[in-house]
């Protein structure tokens, strides 16, 4: 082997054609400032941001109109019926569809289209309650877990292990059963938020985790700040946008297992109108009769798939990297 | 000399005669992004490769440099599209080419060194596996070599003499010992003396690797060794058989400079230092022997000395290959130094091209004069080229040196003692001493550059500094003061005097703040005035760092890195601190953007007497900014002394092998 040969040769160096000196005419190329900021664009935080790639998504749109107007409905159920959902006579037991009784009778001879509108609130109030409380307590225990670490981390990450491997639905059956004569949302919520904080726990610990050892931490520690301080004023806005993912595409779970528990009979009680109650009402008169299942499973279904659309509007928006295209 | 330049000659005959290997005539590149912006990468770049030669192309990040060489590739990411020019392979025109064409002539006829060795080699598969993959993807024959027209006149007349393709087969691993046994009985019973026939069997031990070494070398060495003609051959003949796969997988690797080659083949990447994993990306690359290697920054993320060593190799390689390199690069020095030819690219297009050394000593566009007045490794060479003209060498500089005497009068400011950090490895009993035993003070007013390589353990001397990390024993002292002991207010009043600007210009900065916010944190930490006279202060802070009142409003995702680093500047600034601590704060930095850091930090430390620990491995940027130097290896101290000296009269050979592998140091360069 040679070692390679010394600069000063090449300056003997015959020029080959297609390789002669070229230099550019400045005009072509105007010269800019070294780093110069571009300052018509206009200022973006993160959130801003998120929310111009929200408002040109149809995914959004689409699930936003429906999800206000579920929320509409949900608060003011008078303007689209002005019955009582309770008020139900055996006369009109499985009658059909009639004037101001558009989805027809049940069993019990209610009003199905008053029972499936007033039950929009009590899906909505579980599903959304169950979402927040899940949320604070999840990041709470998450947080912890991951910003402490340690013996804490140990702790707290093994018992969110243990409620992990309890089964939702298994686990809310043998609660439920000591409130069952309670009728209110309320042990629903509790219950489906008691096993429900698992995931958003281990999402905000591995958030943590992440944020807590980017620099500028190491940045506001040596301005002065106090390790809580960073804990409040940096990782948990840094990680909220993961928390936030989770639980939105979760809102739709906890509805739809509100429904279960009810359609099982440990839910909510008959006389809270709910559209799991009147499923598992309906579920017997399938084959004679099946518009009355029909009409609360579709609404389910619908409030279900546009929280679902949400949550996936915003996971896309506030995390560009999963967006698959 | 004569020798070499006749040799040259005939290289450059040769070059003319086959025309170029890679011919690019006005390329254009664009990119669509998301809102349907059309975005020209590339705007006519015109420039040519001949067989053997290595050609650099130069330019800052986003000028299109890579782009360009991913488009010869077909390689282009996204919705990256030739949308104009010709690209000519050995007189071929290959932009059209579909992707299955592509896939022809890559590997076999053009080569790719990437960029960032940690993610190009797949974690879960061994390295032994990936070049048997890119050997099988071009259904090589894994037992002979294939050598370019040009390599014999490339490594000099008696270095290689190219035979028939018969006697470039390779030696297999199952013959080698009985090769070694018939060369020790030839070389006995031709009569040499005992000991030259152990120089001679140590010397083939060494130069006979099994993949490697072709038929022809072995009958080669032995005839220089003394066994003559037809027996040498007949040697040769009866046992270099041809390897076997895994054979020439050990010998591509050993040829990449890895040590202890066949073992390594059975490991997995993250068992391999940065390094290493470049050597085996390189083997890679070569391994279907390409026309062309395209390397694209392929020493960028390495040590200076690592990657000089890895350049040699390289250069050898290719030289005795004949294969042509297209080399892309940052770094200015490196391009002198390597390349023949140079094309310097600004905003997608080609600004200036020519031989590599004129250009780089005349440059006529502002551009490249900028460029060339901005790179460090040629700084260097400035302030003593200007001292051995006999000017005045502080006026050349931006930044004079303090004198010795200021240097021994100076107050201390910050001392470190005989300080060691160990860590406890995970799965290992004993302690790793991240640092070990130093000592050093930083005196008022002046700079101090702690300089080494990865692992050096430089940071973690900043972070003890910093009080970010306890030192395991030994202090610093601020002001006469043993930091260990600041607690509560008098640690917050440390705090105030003892600022970080860090390296990493997109991590030190929160997402979430906007850049009022950011530079403010530091006055609310500390309580210092009201909201008024906060966001006074804040406006006088982008002041001093140059940087428009508008930016108050703007997020860090909005700022380019070194608009980021002056910010971090601007907040380090706000509580008005004695000592500011650099850790590699312009590493990351294009030269233009470091230089204007550079020129802010020196500035700044002009006006208001400030302190600094700078902490990088690139002594280049040094000589710019540093009073004095404490050299670090593994650890420990390796040297102490004034910039001047540790330049002038390195004492230490470490220090002497990281000044020798500055790129281009030894090249004068901008003589205009």
């Amino acid at each position: 082997m040679t070692a390679f040969t010394s600069a000063d040769s090449k300056t003997a160096y015959e020029t080959l054609p297609g390789q002669e000196r070229f230099v550019a005419p400045v005009e072509q190329t105007p010269l800019q400032d070294v780093d110069s900021i571009d300052e018509s664009a206009p200022a973006t935080s993160m959130w801003a941001d998120a929310w111009r790639t929200l408002r040109k998504n149809p995914l959004f749109v689409i699930s936003g109109l429906l999800i206000l107007f579920i929320i509409f409905v949900a608060l003011f159920p008078q303007v689209f019926t002005h019955q009582d959902p309770n008020y139900c006579t055996l006369e009109n037991s499985l009658g059909p569809s009639a004037k101001g009784h558009p989805f027809g009778f049940d069993t019990q001879g209610c009003d199905v289209f008053t029972r499936t509108v007033y039950g929009t609130r009590t899906s909505l109030s579980v599903g959304i309650l169950t979402t927040i409380l899940v949320m604070i307590i999840g990041t709470i225990i998450g947080a912890l877990a991951g910003f402490f670490g340690g013996w804490i981390d140990a702790i707290l990450s093994r018992g969110t292990d243990i409620f992990m491997a309890i089964p939702l639905l298994l686990g809310a059956i043998v609660v439920l059963q000591m409130f069952r004569t309670s009728s209110s949302i309320w042990k629903i919520v509790l219950v489906l938020a008691l096993f429900g904080w698992t995931q958003t726990a281990r999402i905000a610990r591995s958030a943590v985790l992440e944020t807590k050892n980017l620099e500028f931490n190491t940045a506001a520690t040596s301005l002065g700040s106090t390790p809580i301080r960073n804990l409040m004023m940096h990782i948990m806005p840094n990680s909220l946008a993961s928390i936030i993912v989770v639980t939105t595409t979760s809102l739709a779970t906890y509805i739809v297992s509100e429904a279960t528990l009810s359609f099982l009979g440990i839910g909510l009680p008959s006389t809270t109108v709910s559209w799991g109650g009147d499923i598992s009402n309906a579920q017997t008169m399938l084959r004679t009769n099946p518009s009355v299942l029909f009409y609360p499973s579709v609404a389910l279904a619908i409030t279900s798939l546009a929280f679902i659309m949400m949550g996936d509007a915003v996971k896309d928006a506030l995390d560009p990297k999963s967006r698959t295209s | 000399m004569s020798r070499e330049t006749n040799n040259q000659d005939k290289v450059v005959a040769m070059q003319r005669e086959q025309g170029p290997i890679l011919e690019v005539k006005d390329l254009k590149v664009d990119f669509t992004t998301d809102e349907k912006h059309v975005v020209h990468a590339v705007r006519d770049a015109s420039f040519s490769v001949y067989p053997g030669q290595w050609v650099a192309i130069v330019g800052e990040s986003g000028s299109g440099k890579s782009t360009s060489a991913m488009a010869v590739l077909g390689l282009l990411p996204g919705t990256g599209k030739v949308t104009g020019g010709s690209i000519k392979l050995e007189g071929e025109e290959i932009s059209r080419y579909s992707r299955k064409q592509y896939e022809e002539i890559l590997g076999e006829k053009m080569g790719l060194v990437p960029q960032d060795p940690m993610s190009n080699l797949n974690p879960v598969w061994r390295i032994g596996t990936q070049v048997e993959e890119a050997l099988k993807a071009n259904h090589m024959d894994v037992s002979h070599e294939k050598r370019s027209k040009l390599a014999k006149a490339l490594a000099g007349d008696d270095a290689v003499s190219i035979k028939s393709e018969d006697d470039e087969t390779f030696i297999g691993s199952k013959e080698l010992p009985e090769l070694f046994k018939a060369a020790q009985k030839a070389l006995t019973d031709s009569g040499v003396t005992s000991e030259a026939l152990e120089r001679h069997m140590d010397y083939f031990k060494k130069d006979w690797v099994a993949g490697s070494a072709t038929r022809w070398l072995v009958a080669d060495d032995l005839i220089k060794a003394g066994v003559d003609d037809d027996e040498a051959w007949s040697i040769a003949k009866r046992y270099v058989l041809g390897s076997t796969m895994n054979d020439r997988i050990a010998g591509l690797l050993d040829e990449a400079g890895l040590p202890d080659a066949a073992t390594r083949a059975r490991q997995f990447p993250h068992e391999f230092s940065g390094g290493m994993l470049q050597r085996a990306l390189i083997a890679i690359g070569l391994a279907c022997r390409p026309d062309l290697l395209i390397a694209d920054e392929p020493t960028s993320a390495l040590d200076v000395t690592v990657q000089k060593r890895i350049l040699d190799h390289l250069h050898n390689l290719t030289d005795e290959l004949g294969t042509a390199v297209l080399f892309i690069t940052h770094d200015l020095g490196l391009a002198a130094e390597r390349a023949q030819h140079i094309v310097v690219m600004y905003k997608g297009q080609v600004v200036e091209s020519g031989p590599s050394l004129e250009v780089l000593q005349h440059p006529q566009h502002p551009y490249t004069k900028r460029l060339v007045a901005a790179a460090p490794s040629l700084a260097s060479q400035r302030i003593v080229s200007a001292k051995e003209h006999g000017q005045d060498a502080s006026s050349y500089m931006e930044h004079a040196v303090k004198s010795e005497s200021t240097l021994k009068q100076g107050e201390h400011i910050i001392t470190v003692s005989h300080l060691t950090k160990e860590f406890k490895l995970p799965r290992k009993r004993q302690m790793f001493k991240a640092v070990d035993d130093v000592s050093f003070s930083i005196k008022r007013g002046t700079t101090l550059a702690i300089v080494g390589e990865s692992g050096s353990g430089k940071s973690t001397v900043a972070n003890m500094v910093l009080k970010l990390l306890e030192p395991t024993s030994g202090t610093v002292t601020y002001e006469g003061k043993d930091i260990k002991d600041f607690k509560g207010r008098s640690l917050l009043d440390f705090r105030r005097h003892v600022q970080p600007v860090f390296q990493n210009p997109y991590g030190s900065l929160d997402p979430m703040f906007s850049i009022y916010r950011s530079i403010e944190e530091p006055l609310r930490i500390h309580k210092i005035g009201d909201k008024k006279s906060r966001q006074q202060r804040v406006s006088e802070l982008l002041d001093l760092v140059k940087l428009p009142q508008s930016v108050m409003q703007r997020y860090p995702n909005e700022l380019s890195g070194g608009q980021r680093q002056r910010i971090a500047i601007a907040r380090a600034m706000a509580l008005n601190p004695d000592v500011i601590v650099c850790d590699e704060a312009v590493s990351a930095l294009d030269v233009l953007v470091q230089d204007q850091v550079l020129q802010l930090l020196n500035d700044l430390q002009a006006e208001r007497g400030l302190s600094y620990l700078f902490i990088t491995h690139d002594l280049a940027v040094v000589r710019q900014i540093a009073d004095e130097v404490v050299v670090m290896q593994k650890g420990k101290l390796v040297e102490h002394a004034t910039t001047d000296e540790v330049f002038d009269h390195p004492q230490k050979q470490y220090t002497r092998d990281l000044l020798d592998a500055i790129p281009g140091g030894d090249l004068r360069l901008g003589l205009d």
